[in-house]
């Protein structure tokens, strides 16, 4: 039984000569066909994980820098938003008021002037009428009295008469 | 039962063994022609091949880590993934194919033959006395041998044929008996004819399958035993 054992007959030394020469012959085709190829795919495959890794992680934080940016700008917005209808409503107010102060203090120098001028106007009035008064006695008078008078009488009378009127007129 | 007479021949003075020599060539071939179709289109999304052959890679490299700096794996990767291949598909050969050619068998598994699977560990062992050398240099190579106390020597020296024996010829026990039960069960199985057929081809599959299954354990542990011995070279006590 032990017969067809090697170790039991002459060592067949070329058989491991042999396998030994198969053996670095298939490491050396496996090393060719199959090792240095996939290895090194299998590198660059991890390299390009840990750089795409790497990318999801900058873009990542680029979005969320992004949308912080984003985020403060639309509170800004809204800040200013308020501030310009703030701005309007103050400016509104401060216009309606001025144009009320005009208003009132047209208002005031219109009646004054007219106040004035009704004064001004029943003065002259006033005056007018004591002329008129004045000149009718005048004339009354003188058509009374021109009758009884001659021309020189009558003509150092109205002299007389009129200085008075230019004094009275002067005082 | 394997009474054949063992059928030899001379080549340079050689003997040689037309078995072994047959079967390691078919072997070489298995392993050439799957290596080379499996890594034909190799690309940054993997294929069917190419998936198969990382796994494979991965495989043995897992194994070196478990024994090898990290940063020495990759110089031993290719010999742990060439022997596990080599030594898988020959513990394999013979569970599908047996061969007798004129009384003498041809074809059967390399490894069910001492001389085969002590060649490969004799191939383990110089790569480990290299590797040391080579990476400790001579004087602290051989003053490995002289630890923990300089009496160690002789066991140190006497661990290494121990290690050279074991390592070949616990591949070598597995194999074999598996044919041989193999063997046995088939010439139980054609004994009486019919009867005795339907009751031994059950047993004779079960066994075919936990030969397999034995043949690529004994692959994982000829490979982890090797890296065992080659780190215990490569690194200083």
């Amino acid at each position: 039984m032990l017969s067809h054992l090697v170790v039991a007959q002459s060592l067949y030394f070329g058989d491991s000569l042999f396998y030994i020469v198969c053996f670095i012959l298939l490491m050396w085709l496996i090393k060719i066909f199959a090792w240095k190829p996939i290895t090194k795919m299998m590198s660059d495959r991890a390299d390009k994980i840990s750089n795409d890794i790497d990318s999801a992680e900058k873009s990542r934080t680029d979005a969320a820098a992004l949308v912080a940016k984003r985020q403060s700008a639309l509170n800004a917005s809204h800040a200013e938003a308020a501030e310009i209808v703030q701005t309007a409503k103050s400016n509104g107010q401060e216009q309606r008021d001025q144009i009320m102060a005009q208003a009132q203090a047209d208002v005031q120098s219109l009646k004054t002037s007219a106040q004035k001028d009704i004064d001004q106007e029943r003065e002259d009035a006033l005056s007018h009428a004591k002329d008129d008064v004045a000149s009718l006695s005048i004339e009354i008078a003188s058509k009374i009295i021109q009758r009884e008078l001659n021309a020189d009488d009558q003509k150092a009378l109205i002299d007389s008469y009129i200085e008075g009127l230019g004094k009275q007129h002067e005082s | 039962m394997n009474d054949g007479p063992v059928s030899t021949f001379q080549f340079l003075g050689l003997t040689f063994s037309t078995a072994n020599v047959v079967s390691g060539t078919i072997v070489f071939l298995i392993a050439v022609a799957v290596i080379f179709f499996a890594s034909r289109h190799i690309s940054m999304k993997p294929s069917k091949g190419q998936n198969f052959l990382e796994w494979l890679i991965e495989f043995t490299n897992g194994i070196l880590k478990g024994s090898i700096p990290a940063d020495q794996v990759s110089s031993f990767g290719l010999y742990g993934f060439t022997l596990f291949l080599f030594l898988f598909l020959s513990n394999q050969l013979g569970l599908f194919l047996q061969l007798t050619f004129h009384g003498a068998t041809i074809v059967r598994s390399p490894t069910s033959d001492p001389i085969v699977t002590l060649t490969f560990s004799l191939m383990t062992m110089m790569l480990a006395q290299f590797s040391g050398v080579q990476r400790l240099g001579y004087k602290k190579h051989f003053a490995n041998y002289l630890k923990p106390f300089v009496f160690w020597l002789p066991i140190s020296i006497f661990e290494e044929f121990t290690n050279f024996l074991t390592l070949g010829l616990r591949i070598f026990g597995v194999i074999f008996s598996g044919e041989m039960l193999l063997k046995v069960i088939w010439g139980l199985a054609t004994s009486h004819g019919i009867a005795t057929m339907i009751v031994a081809v059950p047993i004779e599959m079960i066994w075919q399958g936990f030969s397999a299954f034995l043949g690529a354990i004994q692959a994982f542990v000829f490979v982890t035993l090797s890296t065992v011995y080659i780190s215990q070279k490569i690194e200083e006590e």
